[in-house]
């Protein structure tokens, strides 16, 4: 178990981290600036923080209060620098075995984390001769050949080009698994850390929130601000109507949507109350013309309206939609985002066609609890 | 000829590099990496001797070292004398070129990723061992160029040799006192051949420092 409570106060920054997590692998996610590689080097011992605790696997690391701190070299601490941070005079064999508390045992028991990592071959070579895939893997050896009782990953994967990091972020993942320990990842990409991570903590401007599951954090976002720090469009706000005990009505922009409500939720808004809510743009249906709508589903939560503009993503569009009702649109120019794949837009002749019906399934609207 | 103002200043040069590389390498880490009070100031005062009249560093040095100075009194009463002799050349030539030595290494170690420092924290590696196993190897070539440059200085040191160590031919006279008197009495022939020696001396270090400049760790 990995548990942080500190502030660190740098010129205009607060770092102000709490968060504690039963679970092994940990990713602290959130913009540059936020505090996260700070976090790290508090964890490390690299930085002192103001006050606080950090407590490891049972062992109390720092702790203001009893004026515990215990130097990074005695932490127990295995760093993964981002940019990896290879010494450039030493070989990849040199590097890996650099480690004090390893140095002691000889380049042995090493043998399998170089074969594990496919460095055998690339041994007597210098960092500054090896691809950026390879220098993470030496980053990853040095760091695991201590045997740590933590792993510390600051952006490990962001300094490679998209097709490597792909690879590398399923190989990643297979490799702390297997390893079995606590690590804590830090990453600006959501779909990393859900790939990789157990459980998401966010930062935002030098603040945290506690850790998540990641499902959880996806799926089900706790606030308004959590759903805006995972990058949640179409993020609105409604007026109930009616709450039951596994739907709630909103009322929004004259149209009459039903949300599925989750159990987990626990809503004390009461009718006429406003509550938030997002609508994931690829969740939004358009409705084929000349088509008898049979099915209760598509029936709820249908409602007509123009496409006021669009945007090409490649292999989806981006579409702009505007509410046919009164009032002023909920989000600037148009009501709702919309995505749709190519060959969708393409079959269904989007580019000519504005005017649409579209329908939301109850379970797409995540209804956000404001506390 | 009498060579041995050169002999002199080659072993004055000599030791005062190795004087103020001892010491100088560790403050330029000190000043690079560590934020203690009064770091700023000390940096300052550090770069004096590059802008001072030497005659005013003299004039310091001799009030430290000088028979009533501070130093100069504790070394009398064991029978040490140092103002005046071959070892206060030494000690005024370290004064007059330590600056140059910290200021390039501190540069040197300034310019190393931090993190590279951090990891082997990380790693379980000691402060010391920090500093000699990272440290020193990134940095050394900045090392050696400050080493050469406060040679080069120590060895052209003029105005503080004179005013602590004198002008005492065949015991403290070096060979830019030397080249001095011999211009003075008029021997250009014996000025010539020294100041000669000299150029080529620092074009060759010069020159040295060049080629390992391009070499890698």
């Amino acid at each position: 178990m990995l548990s942080i409570a500190v502030r660190k106060r740098l010129g205009d920054f607060t770092l102000d981290a709490d968060w504690t997590s039963d679970q092994p692998i940990i990713a602290l996610v959130g913009p540059s600036g936020a505090g996260k590689t700070l976090t790290l080097q508090c964890i490390a011992g690299l930085i002192t923080p103001d006050a606080g605790r950090v407590i490891c696997a049972g062992h109390e690391l720092f702790d203001s209060a009893s004026g515990v701190n215990v130097r990074p070299q005695r932490r127990r601490i295995g760093y993964v620098f981002q940019g990896y941070a290879l010494f450039p005079h030493m070989t990849v064999l040199e590097n890996i075995t650099y480690g004090k508390r390893r140095a002691e045992k000889g380049v042995r028991p090493l043998l399998p984390v170089i074969e594990r990592l496919g460095l055998r071959d690339l041994q007597s070579r210098y960092p500054s001769e090896l691809s950026g895939g390879q220098q993470q893997r030496v980053a990853l050896a040095r760091a695991l050949a201590t045997d740590p009782d933590l792993l510390l990953l600051d952006e490990p994967l962001s300094a490679l080009d998209a097709p490597l990091r792909r690879e590398l972020c399923t190989e990643l993942s297979q490799t702390l698994r297997e390893w079995g320990k606590v690590a804590v990842l830090v990453t600006h990409d959501l779909s990393e850390a859900y790939q990789i991570a157990d459980v998401v903590v966010l930062c935002e401007a030098g603040r945290t929130t506690s850790a998540v599951p990641k499902n959880d954090l996806l799926w089900n976002p706790s606030s308004e601000r959590v759903a805006r720090l995972i990058g949640a469009r179409n993020i609105l706000r409604g007026v109930i109507a009616d709450t039951r005990t596994e739907s709630v009505a909103l009322d929004w922009r004259g149209v009459r949507l039903e949300a599925a409500q989750s159990p987990s939720h626990n809503l004390h808004a009461r009718k006429g109350d406003e509550l938030a809510f997002f609508v994931r743009p690829e969740y939004v249906r358009l409705i084929r013309k000349n088509r008898v709508v049979s099915d209760n589903l598509r029936q709820t939560n249908l409602f007509r309206g123009d496409i006021i503009g669009e945007r090409d993503e490649g292999t989806t569009w981006v579409l702009f939609f505007r509410v046919a009702m009164e009032g002023s649109p909920a989000q600037g120019a148009y009501d709702l985002e919309i995505e749709i794949p190519k060959l969708v837009y393409e079959r269904l002749n989007v580019a000519a066609d504005r005017h649409w019906d579209v329908s939301i399934h109850p379970g797409s609207i995540q209804v956000l609890p404001s506390y | 000829m009498d060579w041995f103002p050169l002999a002199l200043s080659l072993q004055v040069a000599l030791l005062a590099t190795i004087v103020t590389a001892v010491v100088g390498v560790p403050a330029a880490w000190l000043l690079a990496r560590r934020h203690f009070a009064g770091r700023d100031l000390i940096s300052a005062t550090l770069l004096t001797p590059l802008v001072l009249p030497p005659t005013v560093l003299g004039y310091y040095l001799l009030m430290v070292i000088g028979r009533r100075g501070f130093v100069g009194r504790l070394l009398d009463a064991r029978g040490i004398e140092l103002a005046f002799t071959w070892r206060a050349a030494v000690l005024a030539a370290a004064v007059g070129s330590f600056a140059l030595l910290i200021k390039t290494a501190q540069a040197g170690f300034e310019s190393i990723d931090k993190r590279l420092e951090q990891a082997a924290q990380t790693l379980g590696h000691s402060d010391w061992s920090v500093f000699w196993t990272i440290s020193v190897p990134l940095a050394w070539r900045s090392i050696l160029a400050g080493t050469v440059l406060a040679f080069c200085k120590a060895l052209g040191d003029f105005g503080i040799t004179l005013m602590v160590a004198g002008d005492i031919p065949g015991r403290t006279q070096t060979l830019p006192l030397a080249i001095y008197d011999h211009v003075q009495s008029n021997q250009l022939q014996q000025a010539n051949t020294l100041a000669l020696v000299s150029v080529a001396i620092v074009i060759v270090l010069m020159l040295l420092l060049g080629r390992v400049a391009r070499l890698r760790y």
